[in-house]
């Protein structure tokens, strides 16, 4: 059940990712339009950017799930069967361990219980926790930071989700085939 | 003991992006700085809004529109027009068609399963030993890290903030002088074994491969000739690129199917996601290496090795060498380059365009050697060869190169002229 929500939630960050990288095409041939024609939209190469930065953090999440990060297996490959399925869940946990710091580190930059402390007041926010998130704009977009920030939870609480299923699903996968090794010895 | 946490997860097959973030979180902790960790996520994001990375998309899009678009079995076509006939011709032209290949790909994984593919079947079906045919394909696909546009050019021009477009041009004449000299490795090893002589292309032949592969050849040349005439960035180049692949592929060609865009999309953002993600971690990981001051420190040893900058950058390409025996080009280039540039650029006073090439040209061997060497395992996979038997085969590739290695490290100028 895990498993499965967290494939589907892999395709969607796909397709969002996906969508991004058309996107970012998009507004860079408008750009090299806009620009030859002397009339460059202001705003196109940072909206371009912040469309690329969604598309990584989007894919990145997925790839948690698809396992297909880069990695030195060199060694690890070297391991018997059992050794190798006992790697591969210390790598999940491990990368889970990264997931569960990055919802707190996401937690304490955007300080959701301070926002809500202060009545939603970015100002009484501010003054009481110097946390500035909420008051630094976009350069030319005209939006507050904070918004296209945002990723960074989506991102990892995306993260986490994949990794909780792979621990579950690699660790019932090592039970299964010490199962099996005990029956067959 | 964080250099102990960082090597424990690397050789633990830990994803090498989370090895540098893992590693910094544990810097961080150890080093007591912990008002870091309040921006550590702030500090991902911001390792990557950089408009230069936008080429990595962009590039990696125009491959893959020109995959499908059936590009590549017209560059080999207008690549038989010009060398067919040579004793050894489908040699050549293998070559050859990795070169155009290289000034549209920026990826030498890419490129080099792209033309095992295309090439391999084709000298082995004419009399080529599969081994051979394996090993001149993968070491064409060194082409492309080297001759413009490249995907390590964009991300070392990012990392070494220099201007990316400049650091194509300096590509340019390493690049031409690896491929003469895999043309002449190919000439050499054809003395001692009986290459099989192809025909020349008739007149008519000739002409329609020509015209067929015109279209093509507007790729690369709206890739440099954009950057050289500073009409365009390279991030831009990369979109008029990705356009005129997707134009080509769909109108001229016809072998594009629009049913197939969705696909090619995805495949962009997952590929330069592995790669811009390695960037945003690497970003965290620079804490680690300012804040222990490693190029000082390291720089305080080199500098009691020699002072004199060639022998410096010998020492730089050995180190590299092994470097890229067990990491990926990239990671390492994201690793490594924040490292050596300051200690080359302000100990040595060597050129970053100079630095620059060496390293990627280095790190991209890696692909080719094992235990690591993913082109090398792309080309067994694709052709059946054994990766050691195409190893075997490689060993001249790899002299030539190492050559080209001393020889660019001795004269900066074959970097710095066209800048």
């Amino acid at each position: 059940m895990l498993y499965r929500f967290s494939a589907w939630w892999a395709r969607c960050e796909v397709a969002l990712a996906a969508f991004c990288a058309m996107l970012v095409t998009l507004l860079i041939l408008v750009n090299v339009v806009t620009r030859a024609a002397n009339s460059a939209i202001f705003w196109i190469d940072e909206a371009a950017i912040y469309t690329m930065i969604w598309m990584t953090f989007l894919a990145a999440s997925a790839a948690v799930h698809h396992k297909s990060s880069v990695s030195v297996s060199i060694l690890v490959d070297l391991l018997p069967r059992n050794g190798l399925s006992i790697a591969h869940f210390l790598v999940d946990l491990v990368v889970l361990a990264f997931a569960a710091m990055n919802i707190w580190f996401c937690w304490i930059w955007f300080n959701p219980t301070g926002l809500w402390a202060s009545g939603f007041d970015v100002e009484v926010f501010q003054g009481e926790t110097f946390n500035f998130i909420y008051a630094e704009p976009t350069n030319t977009l005209g939006i507050g930071k904070a918004w296209v920030w945002l990723i960074m939870p989506i991102f990892a609480l995306g993260f986490c989700l994949h990794a909780i299923s792979n621990v579950a699903h690699s660790s019932s996968g090592l039970f299964f085939s010490r199962d099996a090794g005990n029956g067959l010895s | 003991m964080t250099g102990v946490v960082f090597l424990v997860l690397l050789f633990g097959a830990v994803p090498i992006s989370l090895v540098l973030a893992l590693s910094a979180v544990w810097y961080i902790h150890e080093s007591g700085n912990t008002v870091l960790y309040e921006s550590f996520a702030q500090q991902m994001f911001s390792g990557i809004e950089n408009y230069g990375l936008l080429a990595i998309p962009l590039f990696m899009l125009t491959g893959e529109l020109m995959n499908e678009g059936g590009m590549t079995g017209r560059l080999v076509q207008a690549a038989r027009v010009f060398v067919g006939g040579f004793r050894g011709g489908l040699a050549y032209i293998n070559l050859l068609a990795n070169m155009f290949m290289a000034a549209i790909i920026g990826s030498a994984a890419s490129q080099i399963a792209v033309m095992s593919r295309a090439m391999v079947p084709a000298m082995e079906k004419e009399g080529y030993s599969r081994d051979f045919a394996a090993a001149t394909t993968a070491a064409g696909g060194l082409l492309s890290p080297i001759i413009p546009p490249s995907m390590l050019f964009v991300i070392y021009g990012v990392l070494a903030q220099i201007p990316i477009g400049d650091m194509f041009l300096a590509g340019i004449i390493p690049g031409l002088l690896l491929s003469a000299a895999f043309f002449l490795i190919v000439m050499l090893v054809g003395l001692t074994q009986d290459f099989p002589k192809s025909a020349w292309m008739g007149r008519s032949d000739a002409l329609a491969a020509l015209r067929d592969c015109l279209p093509a050849a507007l790729i690369p040349l709206a890739i440099v000739g954009g950057i050289l005439f500073g009409v365009a960035t390279p991030t831009e180049s990369a979109a008029v690129a990705s356009l005129v692949a997707f134009v080509i592929g769909t109108v001229v060609y016809k072998d594009l199917k629009l049913s197939r865009l969705g696909q090619l999309f995805v495949r962009t953002a997952k590929n330069s996601s592995l790669v811009i993600f390695l960037i945003a971690t690497a970003n965290v990981f620079g804490w680690v290496i300012i804040y222990e001051a490693i190029p000082q420190k390291l720089a305080a040893q080199i500098t009691t090795i020699t002072s004199d900058p060639f022998v410096f950058l010998l020492i730089v390409n050995c180190a590299l060498f092994f470097i890229g025996m067990v990491l990926d080009g990239i990671a390492a280039l994201i690793l490594i380059a924040p490292i050596l540039l300051p200690i080359a650029q302000t100990n040595y006073n060597i050129d970053p365009f100079q630095f620059g090439v060496i390293i990627c040209l280095n790190l991209v061997l890696g692909l080719l050697t094992p235990p690591v060497g993913a082109g090398l395992y792309i080309t067994s996979a694709m052709t059946g060869s054994k990766p050691m038997a195409i190893v075997r085969q490689l060993y001249p590739f790899l002299a030539a190169v190492a050559l080209i290695l001393v020889l660019l490290s001795w004269l900066p100028a074959l970097t710095t002229v066209l800048i």
